[in-house]
């Protein structure tokens, strides 16, 4: 009809325009888009891992079905493939005699679940710590300087393999060895990054109306430092299951039958050369899943980065 | 200086304390028995080491673990600390070597062959780094730039040890070159492999380091044999490494082509090599400098995991030989050669920072 009187346009603003903003940003990069399509994908790949595959199949050794291959899609150059009888198993089968698809499809869910577990437990003890390291200084600030230093001093992976031989093998210590080397970059991040954000005039601003320190770390200063803790927590996904995986091919785990994609890499060592398709598919499942984390990592990076925001 | 010392006498006491008191007390004693002790012997042995109470009546009673027969865990680390001091870490308990082999020999004879790893993943990472750092940003948003950060992202998210293997699968399944054989060590001691294509003689040690050696001794096939059977070590451990250094390389240099002084360069009429590479490269180095520590830290790490899938009979494959039947003297003193490399090699860095940085004065 006619045009009567004007509606008044509710704009964007604070909150909501950043986000919308930086949703525009992430979907013009089409790199992060797709690594974040495998992120998302393989999290929910290893929530729906129970319903998809029958979760006690790793358990269940089927010898007949040894090392063989009748995917028709693909062929090895390795005399000798073993063909399988029955049904096609479009990965091979393992030297149980178990469907190595399904095996990678029941690992998924193990290796997010302690993923995520490290990954949040050392962000929440690197945040408190190095929070509190930066916000009090003095004595305090300079022993837990020290105290990272001696974790810096070594590799993650040669101090969770020292962890490791001491404790036993469960799966608890290989969380808890992970964990131990994983926890001092989160203090160093918070640590300077609060350290600049403390000298700010809204700090001293709240000081001066009586604020506890408490309430001015967690309410004010701590969510204005939280971005580059959320890219490394992305990035370190990725990160702590490559690290993971790696003691579990090393020889530290608990069961040689567990389906896990490092364990699953040690079956295949003897059979290099008579059966690759064990060792390419389980780190291949790695690969993947890790560029699709270190994919996302790097898009919230970009898109989070304060540079760019308008 | 002092951090190191201080670091050093943090880690042993921490990974001295952590074994030892986990440990059943047999554990202590094990490297430096032989095997022809008798009960009577190995009490007294576990008595001037201080690891059993000089009360203690019987080596039964010290293995059944009686808590008044060992001794506290603060006497048993100085009287450690006294016998490193004089360089007795004990005997190897590796597999195959039934405690014949004192672990520092055995140490100091495989360290080279890490080293040679450590040291040509090094320069292949540096080497190679630098020029797709430039050439990334120099080129940014084109071609070269897209192809080298998708390259960059794959080889940071690989796991090293399936890389390994992938290459081995590659090299001699589809290129045939060499036989089954080849790369593949059964993981024990004996059939390791540092010269894996022919058997060229002997050579002199100068260094320990097969390459270098071969080379001092005029040995020519040995140096390339083994060159052959480093190189795809290399090759799997620097991937990640040189990945992360490309990423670092290209958004410093990023970074420094955006400041004014590349603008006031280019409107001189400077040619855009000099600006590149005089100007905006010098400072684009720093933190390429500075985060060569960490690398060198993730090489020390690789090195375990390469090892293993080449059977490559250095340091990294004994720590996993080591872990597995809990040789505390060799985890010690591994972990106490890694740390001092390490922090060493974070004071260089710091060094030669203040050096190039002028802004920077201690």
């Amino acid at each position: 009809m006619t045009e009567t009187e004007e509606v008044p346009v509710k704009a964007l603003t604070g909150r909501r325009a950043e986000l919308k903003h930086a949703y525009t940003l992430y979907k013009q990069n089409p790199v992060v888009v797709a690594g974040s399509i495998i992120a998302v994908g393989s999290v929910v790949l290893a929530l729906l891992s129970n319903v998809i595959v029958n979760p006690n199949i790793w358990q269940v050794e089927q010898l007949g079905l040894r090392l063989c291959w009748n995917n028709p899609a693909f062929s090895w150059p390795v005399t000798n493939v073993f063909d399988c009888p029955g049904a096609t198993y479009p990965l091979g089968t393992d030297s149980w005699g178990r469907d190595l698809l399904q095996m990678i499809i029941l690992a998924l869910p193990l290796d997010m679940e302690i993923s995520l577990t490290i990954v949040v437990s050392a962000t929440l003890i690197g945040v408190a710590l190095g929070s509190f390291a930066a916000y009090v200084g003095g004595k305090v600030d300079e022993a837990i300087l020290r105290v990272t230093d001696i974790f810096f001093a070594l590799p993650a992976l040669v101090l969770a393999i020292v962890v490791m031989t001491i404790l036993g093998r469960t799966i608890m210590n290989l969380t808890i060895a992970v964990l131990i080397p994983w926890w001092p970059i989160y203090v160093r991040l918070i640590r300077s990054q609060v350290l600049s954000e403390k000298e700010r005039p809204y700090v001293e601003a709240l000081r001066s109306t009586g604020a506890s320190p408490i309430r001015i770390l967690f309410l004010h200063i701590l969510p204005n430092t939280i971005y580059p803790v959320i890219v490394q927590m992305t990035l370190d996904i990725g990160n702590v299951i490559l690290t993971f995986s790696a003691l579990m091919f090393l020889g530290f785990s608990p069961n040689p039958l567990l389906p896990e994609l490092g364990n699953l890499v040690t079956e295949g060592i003897s059979y290099v050369f008579t059966a690759p398709w064990l060792i390419v598919f389980p780190g291949l499942t790695i690969l993947i899943v890790v560029l699709g984390f270190n994919l996302l990592g790097d898009g919230v990076r970009d898109v989070l980065d304060p540079r760019l925001r308008r | 200086m002092f951090l190191l010392i201080f670091v050093l006498f943090a880690i042993s006491l921490i990974v001295f304390y952590m074994a030892r008191g986990a440990l059943p007390p047999e554990y202590s004693l094990a490297p430096y028995i032989t095997p022809r002790m008798t009960d009577v012997q190995k009490l007294q042995l576990a008595q001037s080491l201080g690891v059993a109470a000089a009360s203690c009546p019987s080596y039964q009673a010290f293995s059944s673990h009686d808590p008044q027969c060992v001794a506290p865990l603060w006497g048993q680390y100085v009287v450690w600390l006294g016998l490193v001091a004089q360089g007795n870490w004990g005997y190897s308990q590796l597999p195959g070597l039934a405690g014949t082999a004192r672990t520092w020999d055995v140490f100091t004879g495989r360290f080279p062959f890490t080293a040679q790893l450590a040291i040509g993943a090094s320069i292949v990472t540096f080497v190679i780094a630098f020029p797709m750092g430039i050439i990334s940003a120099t080129q940014n948003n084109k071609l070269p730039d897209h192809a080298s950060r998708i390259a960059a992202l794959v080889g940071y998210s690989l796991p090293i040890y399936w890389f390994g293997y992938m290459l081995q699968i590659v090299f001699v399944l589809y290129l045939a070159v060499g036989g089954k054989g080849l790369f593949q060590g059964s993981g024990a001691l004996a059939t390791e492999c540092a010269i894996c294509f022919s058997s060229p003689g002997s050579i002199n040690t100068f260094t320990g380091m097969p390459i270098l050696d071969s080379v001092l001794s005029g040995n020519l096939p040995y140096f390339w044999d083994s060159f052959l059977s480093t190189v795809l070590p290399i090759i799997a451990l620097s991937l990640a490494t040189l990945s992360s250094l490309t990423r670092i390389v290209r958004s410093s240099m990023m970074e420094a082509l955006r400041q004014d002084y590349v603008l006031l360069a280019r409107s001189k009429g400077l040619r855009e090599r000099v600006v590149v590479y005089r100007h905006a490269l010098r400072n684009a180095m720093l933190p390429a400098i500075t985060v060569s520590g960490v690398i060198f830290s993730t090489l020390l790490g690789g090195v375990v995991l390469t090892e293993t899938v080449f059977a490559y009979p250095g340091i990294g494959q004994a720590i996993v030989s080591a872990s597995l039947v809990v040789d505390i003297n060799f985890l010690e003193l591994y972990v106490l050669v890694i740390a001092s490399i390490l922090v060493i090699t974070n004071l260089c860095v710091d060094m030669i920072y203040a050096v190039l940085d002028p802004r920077i004065r201690y």
